[in-house]
Order: structure tokens, then sequence, then C-alpha cells
């Protein structure tokens, strides 16, 4: 097997593994990215309504950094950690000024700077924005500019392993999905970037790449994931392909409507109405479906008809293009049909905020695949670019540090057995076909880990998910091509989406609390005398190890989350 | 949704290194918002997992799924299936790869020539110095900012390179996603490299053909053709850089003067202004061999009716 060697291997090519990747490049260090996908393929694209910033000068002049701290940390339902809320908060206006500087071309204000928007659970409006395509223009920016730096790229290379010798982290196994050759890249600190895991569910606004193929690797590696039950649902999907439709169309004026006609938000947020946070109204819409008043099928309506053709073209444009080409409606003329799905996973590798395992020396994680604790309980819409630009920075710059007190690694002893493991699905002659499984993985967890979560639910959730680990060994790929063998990576990618679904369905059944995102029906309150604590889970074969580590607070309280 | 439901019939050109080339139809049911990554999704997960193809958003952002369906070059996410059955008339669409690119497998393609193409035209801004190191700062005007975003949308789909007929013919032409961002950062006044630029693009503007194909098949709807028509007009200021842009430039100044002085386009004249004699004169002699040079030579110089409110209209232009 080929032997590559770097400094550092960053595995995903989006935003946080970009600018990662960036950090370490500018100090002169050695480093590669490998992505299952060409860079700008990466589902940061697919982040519409904008990043959240505070910006001296160029803010609500009654908001201040710390507002937005306290808007974060209420958000995430107190389950935040509280001096990484600060970092996120303080450097935001840093950030944008860093990607404007770049050459992003953010929406402006008449007078040329950059213009800002309200989105859910702000106090003021901070979200910076390019129309509703902020995360396609980000990642586009940050791609050009990296590709200019001294960045070995390997893309459509498929990482299958971590590497671990002496207890720490020393590389990675990847194969080109091209050759089907595998290749060991051996570095002194590997960094996870590889995004979230919406593929989880039958109901996403995810891209078909989000397999978490980063979780299950820090999993078997022997790394914990941090509140891995915290699943975010978008209100606003669109009926009945989930694409997203931004929150950026409720923070320009939109309204959610049931089958009456009526603003029913007034009853679940009185105050925030349509811009409460994302778990609110997702649970909001879906009671009124239940309660009959939804649209057949299961919708409810998005209004804003009455923002005006030239207002809506010029800053929802994404979502007349959804509307008009997914749904055959014109939101300009008639309100679109959405319902909640499956978008964000707050949950991830442990790291704290230098994006450091304590796991494992030399693991790193950053944006989506990381959990620093900035989103707790769930996030507010436009914080997700945020971190993965601010903790990938974070991440970049400590992991600069690591280099300069780390000494050599030794190899690892036996790369070989990682590529042999993935084989095995190759060279057997019969089994379960990859799709088989995953459809009903798929339908198990949004049936039964989904919005509304109880006792009964997650324990079938548990017992089906161990079922289909299971069966899984005996998968079996028909294709014997050895190029681009699809099917080969989509068998791969289901055994990283098993290792996760197990561990979030038992760590979901294990919390008896309701908290933001976690909403169990048999416990609706939450309970911060129990469980004011984060999850740690560790997957040890076949079972879930779970302990606890204190919520960082450093000065709000936990209070009533009321919009 | 239920009656909506109906069966299509999936004709897919298929190939691998093992077994060659080879066409395979499949069957599936859609509904009137399916689009063709799901009818792809449903072929690989429940009739044949042996299928290869790219896809990820499914909401053109991404620009993984380029491919030739019913033969035009479409990202199948934007496809929908019975779209195309309504608009064919023919219960089958036919799915192919992207042309113009080596196919690695079924309908995954090389796109190395187009990520190439893309880096040549060094797609990044250089913002100068001070800004880089937050001494000041940026300003940019929204009507600069809507203008350079309409140019900045490319998703690096590689359609409208694969519909291009000049970048097959000519290899200095750069293609048309890569002048679209060209241009985007030629015309960025908070770039500090005009000049560099102007260097790469000028004359690679002059080889465009002005088929539109890239305007058509544009799945963001950025209009490359606009943005190398907007490069072009640089070449005055700028003054050529090669051939192309020396002919170019020669042609678009002769049918100038051609229109000033009668009104009409006088082909001969403006072969020669363009050409040169001796060019031009070769030409004519080629011409002739085919019996084509009559006209050129026939041609009366008479001006046109109201040559001097045209002239006038030539003067405010200025």
């Amino acid at each position: 097997m080929e032997k590559l060697n770097y400094d550092v291997v960053v595995v995903g090519g989006g935003l946080a593994g970009l600018m990662t990747a960036h950090e370490v490049a500018s100090a002169g260090f050695r480093v590669a990215v490998l992505s299952k996908v060409f860079p700008t393929r990466s589902h940061s694209a697919c982040a519409e309504g904008g990043i959240a910033a505070y910006m001296d000068g160029n803010s609500d002049p009654s908001d201040s950094p710390e507002f937005m701290v306290y808007d974060t940390v209420k958000g995430g339902d107190y389950l935040v950690d509280q001096d990484a809320a600060e970092i996120l908060s303080y450097k935001s206006g840093e950030i944008v000024r860093l990607l404007e500087s770049w050459g992003a071309l953010f929406n402006r204000q008449p007078d040329g700077r950059v213009a800002l928007r309200y989105f859910g659970g702000q106090t003021y409006p901070r979200t910076r924005f390019v129309g509703d395509k902020t995360g396609m223009a980000l990642l586009h920016t940050i791609y050009e500019r990296v590709s200019g730096l001294n960045v070995d790229f390997f893309s459509e290379w498929f990482t299958l392993d971590l590497l671990v010798t002496d207890r720490r982290v020393t590389g990675v196994v990847a194969m080109e999905m091209k050759s089907m050759s595998p290749a060991t890249f051996g570095a002194k600190a590997v960094v996870l970037a590889t995004g979230g895991n919406g593929m989880l569910y039958q109901h996403t606004t995810n891209s078909y790449i989000n397999t978490g193929d980063g979780y299950a690797m820090a999993l078997r590696a022997g790394a914990a994931l941090k509140d891995p039950e915290f699943v975010q649902f978008h209100p606003t999907a669109l009926y009945p392909s989930d694409i997203l439709i931004s929150e950026a169309a409720r923070g320009e004026g939109g309204i959610l409507k049931n089958n009456k006609g009526e603003r029913f938000m007034t009853k679940y947020a009185p105050m925030k109405l349509d811009l409460a946070p994302r778990d609110v109204v997702s649970r909001a819409i879906l009671t009124e479906v239940a309660e009959g008043r939804g649209f057949p099928g299961g919708y409810v309506q998005l209004d804003l008809t009455h923002l005006g053709e030239k207002y809506i073209k010029e800053r929802l444009a994404l979502a007349v293009e959804a509307g008009r080409n997914f749904a055959g409606v014109d939101p300009v003329k008639e309100p679109l049909p959405v319902r909640p799905a499956q978008h964000y996973y707050m949950g991830g590798v442990d790291v704290d905020v230098s994006g450091a395992n304590p796991d494992l020396p030399g693991l790193f994680a950053a944006g989506e695949a990381a959990c620093v604790s900035v989103h707790g309980a769930n996030r507010l819409g436009s914080n997700s670019l945020l971190e993965t630009l601010v903790f990938g920075r974070e991440t970049g710059q400590a992991v600069v540090k690591f280099l300069e007190n780390s000494k050599e690694v030794r190899d690892a002893p036996n790369p070989e057995k990682v590529v042999d493991d993935a084989y095995s699905f190759v060279k057997r002659e019969s089994g379960v076909h990859f799709g088989e499984v995953m459809k009903e993985l798929r339908k198990t967890m949004w049936e039964d880990v989904g919005v509304f979560r109880d006792e009964e639910r997650l324990k079938r959730a548990v017992s089906k998910v161990t079922e289909l680990r299971k069966t899984a060994v005996n998968m079996y790929v028909t294709d014997r091509s050895k190029t681009y063998n699809t099917e080969f990576f989509n068998a791969l990618e289901l055994r990283n989406m098993l290792d996760q679904a197990v561990v979030i369905a038992t760590t979901a059944l294990n919390r008896t609390e309701s908290r933001g995102a976690h909403y169990r029906l048999d416990f609706p309150k939450r309970d911060d005398k129990q469980w004011l604590k984060h999850t740690l889970a560790y997957l040890r074969g076949n079972t879930v190890e779970i302990t606890y580590k204190p919520v960082k607070i450093t000065k709000w309280m936990p209070e009533e989350r009321v919009y | 949704m239920k009656e909506l439901d109906k069966e299509v019939k999936v004709k897919v050109k298929r190939f691998s290194e093992e077994k060659g080339t080879w066409w395979q139809e499949y069957t599936v049911k859609v509904d009137k918002y399916t689009q063709m990554t799901e009818v792809l999704k449903r072929i690989k997960e429940e009739q044949d997992p042996t299928l290869s193809y790219r896809a990820s958003c499914h909401m053109a952002v991404c620009g993984s799924c380029g491919m030739r369906i019913n033969g035009a070059p479409r990202l199948a996410c934007r496809t929908i299936a019975l779209e195309e059955v309504d608009r064919t008339g023919s219960d089958t669409i036919v799915v192919e790869p992207m042309d113009g690119y080596p196919v690695l497998k079924d309908l995954v393609v090389d796109l190395t020539d187009f990520y190439n193409r893309m880096y040549k035209v060094k797609p990044r801004l250089h913002p100068s110095e001070d800004v880089l190191k937050g001494k000041s700062e940026h300003r940019l005007k929204p009507e600069d900012q809507s203008r350079l975003w309409k140019f900045a949308q490319c998703i690096w789909c590689g359609l409208c390179v694969s519909s291009c007929p000049a970048v097959r013919i000519d290899v200095e032409f750069l293609g048309p996603a890569a002048h679209a961002k060209g241009y985007r950062f030629l015309s960025d006044p908070r770039d500090t490299s005009f000049e560099e630029r102007a260097k790469v693009l000028i004359d690679s503007a002059w080889r465009c053909t002005y088929c539109y194909m890239c305007y058509e098949v544009c799945p963001r709807d950025i209009e490359p053709v606009e943005a190398i028509k907007l490069t072009r007009t640089y070449t005055t200021k700028f003054g050529p850089t090669g051939d192309a842009s020396s002919f170019g430039e020669r042609h678009s100044k002769a049918v100038e003067e051609s229109i000033a002085e009668t009104g009409m386009l006088q082909g001969g004249k403006v072969y020669v202004k363009t050409y040169g004699l001796v060019n031009s004169l070769i030409s004519m002699i080629e011409l002739m061999k085919d019996g084509k040079a009559t006209k050129l030579i026939m041609e009366r110089q008479k001006k046109v009716r109201g040559i001097d409110e045209l002239r006038k209209l030539l003067g405010e232009k200025q």
C-alpha cells in the first residue's frame, strides 16, 4: 500500500476543513485535505440564510456581543458551554470581515457596508448574507483562497478509518475512488471536518453525502461523541422533496399558516412568533398537523406573498427557485408547502474550544463533525456557518501549536487491516445489499428517534438498529468494478451510519428530560437538577457506554426558555 | 398524490473499464415532483446497486450531478422526470454521461480538464495588502455586489464546457465557466491584479463563437457568454494580447467604420481591414475556387437613407 506523509491530514473539504487547512498551511506545515467529493460539492454549499455576526460599527446600536452569547445560550436551552459561545460571538465580526476581504460578495447596505437581517432567536438582527445562497458563496470564496495556497487536495478520496498508534492518532487510511487504490496518510494530527449525518433520517434537508463518516471513525478509534441525542429538525423543508426553505424566509417576514389560514405560532411562541427557534417551530407544525389543521400529506403553509415580488426575488431567490422547480408553487403568488425535516446535528466528536479531542492526542474535529458545545441542545439559525469558520480557525491554530510541540510518530503497525475490513463486503459471495438496510434505518430513525420521542419508541429504535447492525455485517457488494465503484462506498457509508445510529438512539433513551431539540413526550420538562450535563458516549462493540461532563457556565444561569 | 404515480422507463448508457459500454433499461415509479437524482437513487437502492453516478445536494447548488438527459446537458436534480416525459412525449428518459469529458464509470466523468480551466484564471480575489492585514476595509456598492454576484454563482458543474463547441476545436479558448469566473474578478473593484487577469482573459474571450449554448445550459443562469462579451470590451482600453484579440479588435473597428460610412456592413472591406490585404487575397483565391467570391467583389458602396441619424447615434455612443 502506498504511504504518504504529512504534518496534518484534514478529512473533509467544506468550510470547517478548508479554514483549518488555511491556518495550518499559512503556518508553513504540510497539509493534505481528503474529501470524498470535490471540495465545492461539500454540504456547506447548501447553507442558505446567512452567518451571524456582531460587527463593531455595523450592528444594531443596542446590540452587543454579550447579547449574542445570551441568545446562543438560551437558544441552546442552556446546554451550551458558555466559554465556547463567547469565542463564537466575540470573534464573529472579524470572521465576516476576513471572508469579505477574501472576496465574499455579501449583500450590501447603500453605503457599501455588509447588510444584515433577522434570524430566529436573535434579540437584534445579526445575520450577514449573500442572497439565500450564503453557504455556496462562502464555500467558493474559501476554496478559491485555499486552492491558491500550498495545500495538497485529495478530492474523491474516501477515508476509511483513523490510524491509532501508542494511544494517539497517527494518520488515516483512505482510498482513491477513481482507482480504488488505498493509501495510508501518516500525520501527527488528523482533523475530522466531515460534516453532519442527515442521511440517517428518511426526511432531511441534507446532501446525499452527509453520512457522518467522521463520527463513526472517531467512535471506532475509541473517541467519544458528545451530546449525540441532539438532532435538529428544520421546520420549513419543502414538501415533498425536503429541500430547505431558509429560515431567512421567516426572518424577512414570512408567516406560517395552518389549513384554516390561522397564524398558529401565536399559540406556541406569542412573542417571537414565526421567529422562535427551530425546535419550537418544528414541534408547533407537527402538532398542528397531528391535530388535523395541516394539509393532506402532512404539511403547513409558509406565506411570503405579502412581501412583494421584487423583495422576494432579491433576498430569497433560492426559495423562489425551489418552489417553482421542485413543488410547482410560485412563492410570489401562493404559499409554499412546508414540513419539518432533519437538518443539523448538534452532537459530534467530543472536543474542547481548541478543537482537540481529550481521548486521543492528535485527534481534532471542527464544524458539524465536532461538538464544541456552542449549540447546546438546539442550534440557532446562522450560527452553523459561523461555527465552521470561527472554530475551523481556532482548531487550525491549535493544531499548529500542537505540531510545534509534537514529536515524530511511529507508523501504525497494521494499516492493511483497515482495507481488509472494508473489502470484506466485496469478497463476500452473498448477503444483503446496502439499499435494503439503509431504507429501514432511515425509517426507524425518522419514526422513533425524531421530533417527538418516548421510551417505547426509543427502545424499539435501539433494538431495531442493533438488529440492522448485525444484518449489515453480511453486507454484499455486487459491483466488481475496480473504478469508481460507488456501491462499495455506499456500503461503507452505511456501516458508518449504523455505528452512529445505535449511539444516538441509546443516548436519547437515556436522557429522561426534554431540552431543546430532544423532546420526550414522557418527560416533557427540562430537568436541570439531573440533566444539566453533557452526554459522552463511547461505542465498544455492540455496547454504548455513557458518561457525563458538566456544562461550562460563565455568567448566564439557566432560566425558563420562553419565546 | 397517489393518482399521479406513473411509471417511466429510464435508459442509461453504462460503462465500466471491465465491460465497456452498454445500454440498460429500468422502470421506475415517479410522481410529478420526482427529480432525476431521486430516480437514479431509487434505481441504485432498489434495483441495481452497480449503477454509478454523482449527486449530492439535490438543490442545484453543489454541481455534482451534471449529465445528458434526453440529449441535453442538465443537472439531474434540476430535472423533473415527468416534465421530461411531457416535453418529449416519450415514456422513456435517456440518460448518458456528460459529453466532452472522459467517462470513468457509467455517469461519472473525469472533470480534471474542467478544473484546470478554472485554475488558469486564478479564481480568487487579490485584495490590497492593507485589507488583507485588516488595516482597512472594503466597501462595495450594492449595485456592484449584484452585478458581480450574477457571475460568481458558478457551481463548477461543467455543463457549459460540455456543451461548448469552441473548446473542442480551439485549445487556446478557456471555455465559458472560466470566463465567467475570470470576469467576476477582472471587474471586481476590490481586486488589485487587473493587468495579470486581462492578459489571461482578453485574447481567449475573442475565441468564443457566440453560439449561446452556455447561456442555454447553465443551471444557475450565469450567462457566461455575457461575461465573455464584457471581457471583450476591455480590449480597446488594454490592447490586444494575441491573435484572436488583434483580429477581433480590428474587426469591430472595421464594422463600426463601415456602418459609419455607409450604414451597411461591407463584408469585403471589413474582411480586408480585419485580416490584412495578403490574407484577404489568399482567402479570396480560396473563395473563387468555390465560386463564392462574386458577391463580395460586386458589393455596392451605396449609403443607406438616414445615414446622418445613424452617425449621430454612433457619436452618442462615444
